[in-house]
């Protein structure tokens, strides 16, 4: 039988041993000055204007003053109708996450309408690699959140909803273009104590590490459960920021790489 | 489920999920239920393997070739999926020379599956095959009724959102797991990796002597009894745990003549590995 022809002889090992020591890895950043910001769906875009637009006025003063924006956006509401229904049809994760993608790229796309002439553009996943161009031209590129697992994305135990949604997406962006954070523009001022809106006593959490976080065990947390555990693992990103847009300042703060709200970081 | 409800300054669509955090454990799980709809159950996802079967060059590859056209004239519902090989490693090399991110190494790795798609696809066109973009897959019961074999590359596309890896710098989500997944979320009859061992093995049969085989096994025997080298892409069981429709996943021998016939036949030829519900 013939031999296998191989590029280099290092033996039948895994496809991906390529005998490169990690050691040795030297990893370069692609882009680290992009600032990756993800907008919330639930929490921004189904507020409408009273919460939008402040927000796109405080990215646009960043633009304005050269610090170059990634805008993802989110789902929100549209996104969970969908996912209801899907579950009930008990149809597979990697479906749902290909639905799900839908409502993201609707959003990425209004905000393209009201920051046009601030010079926002929508980009796809193909245009990814023309970032560059864009960030030279004085462009604002708006693009979906959601990453492009699609019909591949794992499903999690005991539960039908993807797990990378646009928070992963946002993260693994920044992550990629080597930025030490990713931010996240919500509806809230980040992590406290206890539901601020049931407990008045709940204090705010300015920071706090991926470990503390997790060993908290929260029922509930503020970001996918899968962003928390890419941060303890990426190379780059080191933070991840949560803002309040509905408070002026916060979200023109976080571009500049001043804190507020919430930072949740890696060791 | 299609009011809309504007009380708290946002605009909801009255549903189950309504208002709810999809990070909230209780939520997550109100989502899920025993099994996952099969789209397509029909269908037998054929993985050829890059390294194991296209780097052995024409003896390898016109043999399983034959087999496939056999297969598929006698009615059999297949999807191939292609694996890179050796020219998958070599970029991967250079790429980490170069210190590109691993997001930027599972952007650049599809092409060189493309390549093996085309190859095989011009031994196979005159049969009715065609090289299919992998996630054309609705396009997938206008293939089967009119008799064409699609052909499609099997890396997932994570691209450039290729998750940080667990240990160094390669991405985790390659070839076999890719093709596992696509047949997940099909729902197929099953899945069998083509490649050029008898099936698995505890450890590398090529560096060791005693190395032995697995024969039938389930998924939970392997998980608690996992070999020391994995011809397969370990991606694949870890998922396998959690997913719903896979029953058996076959490795079999793609240098054997008749292997293929006889694992597409439901003969436990190779390694058969089950999943009891």
């Amino acid at each position: 039988m013939a031999e296998r022809q191989s590029i280099s002889d290092q033996g039948p090992a895994a496809i991906f041993e390529t005998g490169i020591d990690p050691q040795v890895y030297d990893p370069i950043a692609v882009m680290p000055d992009m600032r990756c910001v993800k907008l919330g769906g639930q929490s921004l875009l189904d507020r409408g204007r009273a919460a939008l637009f402040p927000v796109l006025d405080e990215i646009v003063a960043a633009r304005n003053e050269g610090i170059p924006v990634l805008i993802g956006t989110g789902g929100g509401t549209r996104a969970r109708h969908v996912y209801s229904i899907a579950s009930d049809l008990e149809l597979p994760t990697g479906v749902l996450a290909k639905l799900g993608g839908y409502v993201p790229m609707q959003n990425a796309r209004m905000v393209q309408m009201l920051t046009a002439k601030h010079g926002g553009i929508y980009i796809t996943d193909d245009d990814f690699e023309k970032l560059p161009l864009y960030v030279k031209m004085g462009c604002l590129p708006i693009t979906t959140g959601m990453p492009p697992f699609g019909y591949w994305e794992k499903r999690d135990k005991d539960s039908r909803i993807p797990p990378n949604r646009t928070d992963a997406g946002v993260f693994l962006s920044a992550e990629f273009l080597g930025c030490k954070r990713a931010i996240y523009i919500k509806d809230e001022d980040g992590l406290f104590t206890d539901d601020p809106k049931k407990n008045p006593k709940a204090t705010h959490i300015p920071r706090i590490s991926a470990e503390e976080l997790i060993a908290r065990d929260l029922n509930d947390l503020i970001l996918e459960r899968a962003v928390i555990e890419y941060l303890r693992r990426a190379k780059w990103v080191k933070e991840l920021q949560i803002v309040n847009g509905l408070k002026p300042g916060q979200v023109l703060a976080a571009l500049r790489g001043e804190d507020a709200g919430t930072i949740i970081y890696n060791d | 489920m299609n009011k809309l409800v504007k009380d708290d300054g946002r605009t909801h669509i009255e549903s189950k999920l309504m208002r709810e955090s999809l990070q909230d454990r209780k939520v997550l799980s109100g989502t899920d239920s025993t099994v996952d709809r099969r789209i397509l159950p029909g269908i037998t996802l054929v993985s050829i393997g890059g390294q194991s079967i296209f780097d052995r060059g024409k003896e390898a590859i016109v043999p399983i070739a034959d087999e496939l056209a056999a297969l598929h004239k006698a009615g059999n519902k297949m999807l191939i999926a292609v694996g890179g090989g050796t020219r998958v490693r070599h970029t991967a090399s250079v790429a980490l020379d170069l210190g590109l991110p691993t997001g930027g190494v599972a952007q650049l790795v599809g092409a060189m599956e493309e390549l093996n798609a085309v190859m095989l696809n011009a031994l196979l066109a005159q049969h009715g095959s065609t090289t299919m973009p992998r996630d054309h897959f609705w396009d997938l019961p206008l293939y089967m009724n009119s008799g064409i074999l699609p052909i499609v590359i099997s890396v997932p596309p994570y691209h450039f959102w290729e998750p940080p890896s667990e240990n160094g710098q390669m991405p985790e989500h390659r070839s076999d797991f890719g093709v596992y997944q696509q047949a997940e979320v099909l729902g197929t009859t099953k899945v069998i990796y083509v490649k050029d061992e008898d099936g698995m093995y505890n450890k590398d049969p090529k560096e060791h002597k005693d190395a032995v085989l697995y024969g039938q096994i389930t998924l939970a025997e392997l998980l608690a009894n996992p070999p020391e080298t994995n011809m397969i892409d370990w991606t694949v069981f870890s998922s396998w745990e959690t997913g719903k429709n896979i029953k058996q996943v076959q490795i079999i021998n793609g240098l054997k003549a008749g292997q293929l016939t006889k694992a597409m036949a439901g003969e436990p030829v190779g390694t058969l590995i089950t999943k009891e519900s």
